[in-house]
């Protein structure tokens, strides 16, 4: 994913410890995280989004491509090769590269 | 004065066989709660290798399955003690879906006598909702067996209302399971080593469309007839069918994302639409 500097491609967390944002850096600067996360402020695993969206398991990804549609949803973790040319797919997409699936 | 003798004499007996029940009784519960801290102890950690992590699994699996049928025995010797249920409910374990291989993972006995003695003896018991609970989030074939049949059988409202939103979750996440086989095929073996061959193929050969619309109906039926029971973790059986019919309709694959709003760890307020124009991976994580 180190690639993907220049490419249409965008990692977003979403925190579930119900961290506020001041929590939230410290936690991330403790695990050396350096991508944008949304803070989820409550009791652990039951903010706002983190109930809206029914977790159940950590870690949980979801795909979406260019135009906002869920193409990719893995509940409890993915294997790194999938998820790379999963996301390889996409990016192809969106650059007009590829053709849909 | 034999009569009166008699009666003495039951009595007695009936104090005696009272006292022998206590006895038994308090033996059994120091004996479920010795097993009980022996399973919460069977926990790994601190692998540091893949190989070394295989190895605690494999200890953890095979320490817990042999703990779950110490539990069966317990409980089938005392199915009429409410403590045979507490036995099952701890024996019945293997609620994480990760499909170690069957190598690592081994086989669990305990699984197929536990639900034979569910079925037999505590089908219509007014505790089994955290059973309900626990195998929601599973894999097995009897899980779905027994859920159904709670759902029929049991008389208590509330333990029906858990045992129907829990089918539903269980239907729901045991289809996202297949998705992962169907995207990665090398995956079948584990599973098919853990659930069995033919299970597996059965559910790849099911239409997904059917498996989502069967739990999108249980879910509509917890919400419509037993919305107020209240959850033994908190929230009622309504708020749970709601956010579960919220994920099948907007969450799954094809459809539009909702959207997120909220701040960043610098405390920015951003929306997930900001984004559009590009591929997002939306990543829930938590730090332990």
């Amino acid at each position: 994913m180190k690639k993907l500097k220049d490419r249409p491609f965008a990692l977003i967390g979403v925190n579930v410890n119900g961290y506020d944002p001041a929590q939230l850096k410290a936690a991330m600067e403790k695990e050396e995280l350096g991508w944008r996360s949304f803070a989820d402020p409550g009791p652990l695993g039951r903010g706002p989004i983190t109930v809206s969206w029914n977790l159940t398991a950590t870690p949980t990804f979801y795909l979406l491509d260019h135009r906002g549609v869920i193409r990719r949803k893995w509940v409890g973790g993915s294997g790194g090769a999938v998820l790379d040319s999963a996301i390889e797919r996409l990016l192809r997409e969106a650059e007009g590269r590829g053709s849909p699936r | 004065m034999g009569r009166a003798a008699a009666g003495w004499f039951v009595l007695l007996s009936s104090v005696a066989e009272a006292a022998g029940v206590q006895e038994r009784t308090a033996a059994r519960a120091e004996r479920f709660e010795a097993l009980r801290r022996a399973f919460e102890r069977a926990s790994g950690g601190g692998a540091a290798s893949d190989e070394e992590r295989m190895q605690v699994i494999a200890r953890v699996f095979h320490h817990r399955n042999r703990i779950a049928l110490e539990l069966v025995e317990l409980a089938e010797e005392a199915s009429d003690d409410p403590i045979a249920l507490d036995a099952l409910t701890t024996a019945v374990w293997q609620v994480n879906t990760t499909p170690w291989p069957i190598e690592v993972a081994g086989e669990d006995p305990a699984r197929g006598r536990a639900f034979a003695l569910l079925q037999r003896d505590h089908l219509r018991s007014d505790r089994l909702g955290p059973l309900c609970q626990r195998v929601s989030s599973g894999f097995c074939g009897e899980y779905e067996t027994f859920l159904r049949a709670v759902l029929d059988e049991n008389p208590h409202d509330a333990v029906r209302a858990q045992a129907c939103v829990a089918l539903a979750h269980f239907l729901k996440n045991r289809r996202q399971r297949i998705d992962l086989v169907d995207e990665q095929p090398e995956l079948a073996r584990e599973f098919e080593g853990l659930y069995g061959v033919e299970y597996l193929a059965a559910l790849r050969g099911q239409e997904r469309a059917q498996a989502d619309a069967e739990a999108a109906a249980l879910y509509e039926r917890a919400a419509a007839d037993h919305g107020d029971v209240k959850l033994p973790g908190g929230g009622t059986v309504g708020e749970q069918a709601r956010a579960g019919l919220f994920e099948l309709r907007h969450l799954s694959v094809g459809k539009a994302a909702p959207d997120l709003e909220g701040e960043d760890q610098e405390g920015i307020r951003f929306k997930l639409s900001d984004y559009r124009g590009k591929v997002v991976l939306i990543d829930f994580w938590h730090q332990y």
